[in-house]
């Protein structure tokens, strides 16, 4: 019943995300417009991750070192090269997707925990690479002054044009998640999630779909990753960090694994909450993780997810109070 | 071996690490036959469908299938070839409503062999027509017979020539299990041929039959006859002879 529900409140909640982000670009302020702006850009992020854990099951780690190609792909090649950014972003997205493509196939012959401690050493190492390689990536000060987008000779160099940039993108990336999950391949995904071997056994060329999750997922990190160099102009290996990848989890699973909306509003959620519990200065993290803690105990679907099993909750009452409340 | 076999399996075994699972054993399959592998639990049964079905490597010998050798061909290039599985515990995939699960067997079907999504799944839903009431239901909120069903009509839409069920009846009321075996029965006389693993003898018998009997990864018993219960149980305690 609440799935169902869940599952038809998605669409109010993405008008009602639709009408936030029009009244927030006419009426936000500056901060306002600056947070829901990275608030897109990380809604992106986490939609390429949605892609491959949440529809496919896969958990993988790897996608701040997508972004991380993105990013320093973006700032050199319009830094170094002299190339158009537009040409940097699409270059360096081609570039992730035969990272991608390269890496995918042995890394993806491993499964469950070993895949994400795989994807996990890969997410580090990108991070230490971005801080050591100073050569290329100037180290931990990283690169500034990376020259902004256009279009028809108009810099997208204001947060008012940036912002409109940045959630037209976010809309192709919710766009490409819906077509996908309602497609065959999000159906032969959403079997594998479930076992590949009898994902297989149902005729799905199991290595061939998860490739393809990974690969979607990491051109679709990449283009964030781009555009989050050209919005603030500056990439450094903090953009990559082991901060970054928690918190892209914490989106997805507050939001919610698989869903469409969930992404957005975990995005949302996280980027925002420094700024609401700001009056609670050296308490403000504890705060907020306990919050966190206590929704995904209540809420361990996340806000949109699919409803699996039983509540937890009741499994961590005592059993009296189980029974109390008619809990198995 | 048959000459004009469907399915051809000559010594083949199953390792896992160390562990010999299923010592080497041949068999075959024929259009409208029907093979029963009875064993108790760690007999190799489940080792041996799944061989058969390509979810599980061959430690030795072949397999082959009309004659071509599919000993190497990965699990879902032998659903396209003909040979489909509807595994133990009937391939549970939560999240996915029935239609789902019925579009996808519906895609695993070589396209020549492929009507509209729309028209297959009509005729399989005419043998399982339960099905048709919860179809944009999510399979988890279904009952182990229904499941059961939608795992065989799944199967069913890939347009199989050989049947591998692997304990279908396990779990299932009486009731559910007459009407599951209702629609084998009648699978398996229009000509579709079936290899049927279960853990005692079930209510499904056709003119053509072959029974192996597996106790710890050996083949017992092997015959064109089904043994009787009294059989059936020395055969199970160990009291019986190797084929």
């Amino acid at each position: 019943m609440i799935e169902l529900l869940r599952r038809r409140a998605e669409p109010l909640v993405l008008a009602a995300i639709i009408l936030v982000v029009i009244a927030a670009g006419f009426f936000g302020s500056r901060l306002t417009v600056y947070n829901m702006t990275i608030t897109a850009l990380y809604a992106m992020v986490v939609i390429s991750l949605n892609i491959v854990l949440g529809l496919a099951g896969q958990v993988s780690f790897a996608q701040t070192s997508f972004m991380a190609i993105g990013g320093y792909g973006s700032a050199l090649m319009s830094l170094r090269l002299g190339l158009d950014p537009w040409l940097a972003l699409l270059l360096s997205a081609v570039i992730a997707l035969l990272a991608a493509l390269a890496i995918g196939r042995p890394l993806l012959r491993l499964r469950g925990h070993y895949l994400a401690m795989a994807t996990f050493s890969l997410a580090l190492g990108t991070f230490s690479f971005a801080a050591a390689a100073t050569d290329w990536t100037n180290g931990t000060i990283g690169i500034s002054g990376i020259p902004p987008l256009s279009i028809a000779g108009f810099a997208l160099d204001g947060a008012g044009s940036f912002y409109v940039l940045s959630w037209c993108a976010c809309a192709i990336a919710v766009g490409i998640f819906a077509l996908l999950a309602h497609s065959h391949i999000g159906r032969a995904w959403r079997a594998l999630a479930n076992g590949q071997d009898i994902a297989a056994t149902l005729g799905i060329d199991v290595p061939t779909y998860k490739l393809l999750a990974f690969a979607i997922g990491a051109v679709m990190a990449s283009v964030a990753g781009s555009l989050y160099v050209e919005f603030t102009s500056f990439v450094g290996p903090d953009l990559y960090d082991i901060g970054i990848i928690i918190n892209l989890f914490l989106m997805l699973f507050v939001g919610g694994r698989g869903s469409l909306v969930g992404p957005i509003l975990g995005a949302g959620l996280l980027t925002f909450a420094p700024q609401f519990l700001a009056g609670l200065e050296q308490y403000q993290n504890l705060v907020f993780f306990i919050f966190l803690l206590v929704l995904i105990i209540v809420w361990p679907a996340g806000l949109f997810g699919r409803v699996q099993d039983s509540a937890p909750l009741q499994t961590i009452l005592p059993i009296r109070l189980r029974r109390r409340t008619g809990a198995p | 071996m048959a000459a004009d076999a469907l399915l051809a399996a000559e010594q083949i075994s199953v390792r896992y690490g160390r562990s010999l699972a299923l010592r080497p054993i041949s068999l075959s399959a024929e259009p409208g036959g029907l093979t029963l592998i009875l064993g108790p639990n760690g007999a190799g049964k489940t080792s041996l469908v799944k061989a058969l079905a390509g979810a599980v490597p061959l430690a030795s010998g072949r397999v082959s299938l009309r004659g071509e050798d599919i000993s190497l061909l990965p699990a879902h290039r032998r659903v396209r070839r003909g040979i489909a599985l509807v595994p133990e515990g009937r391939g549970r995939l939560p999240g996915l409503s029935v239609r789902d699960n019925l579009i996808l067997g519906w895609h695993a079907a070589p396209s020549a062999k492929r009507g509209t999504a729309t028209d297959d799944i009509a005729a399989v839903l005419k043998i399982f027509p339960g099905l048709g009431d919860r179809f944009e239901q999510d399979c988890n909120s279904l009952s182990g017979g229904e499941m059961q069903m939608l795992a065989i009509a799944r199967a069913l839409l890939a347009k199989p020539l050989l049947l591998l069920l692997d304990e279908p009846s396990l779990g299932l009321a009486p009731q559910a299990t007459a009407r599951v075996f209702a629609a084998l029965k009648q699978l398996n006389a229009d000509g579709l041929a079936m290899i049927v693993v279960e853990q005692k003898a079930v209510p499904l018998f056709a003119a053509r039959e072959t029974t192996i009997v597996l106790r710890n990864g050996e083949t017992i018993f092997h015959e064109g006859r089904r043994p009787s219960p009294d059989e059936l149980a020395a055969l199970y305690l160990g009291e019986g002879r190797a084929a």
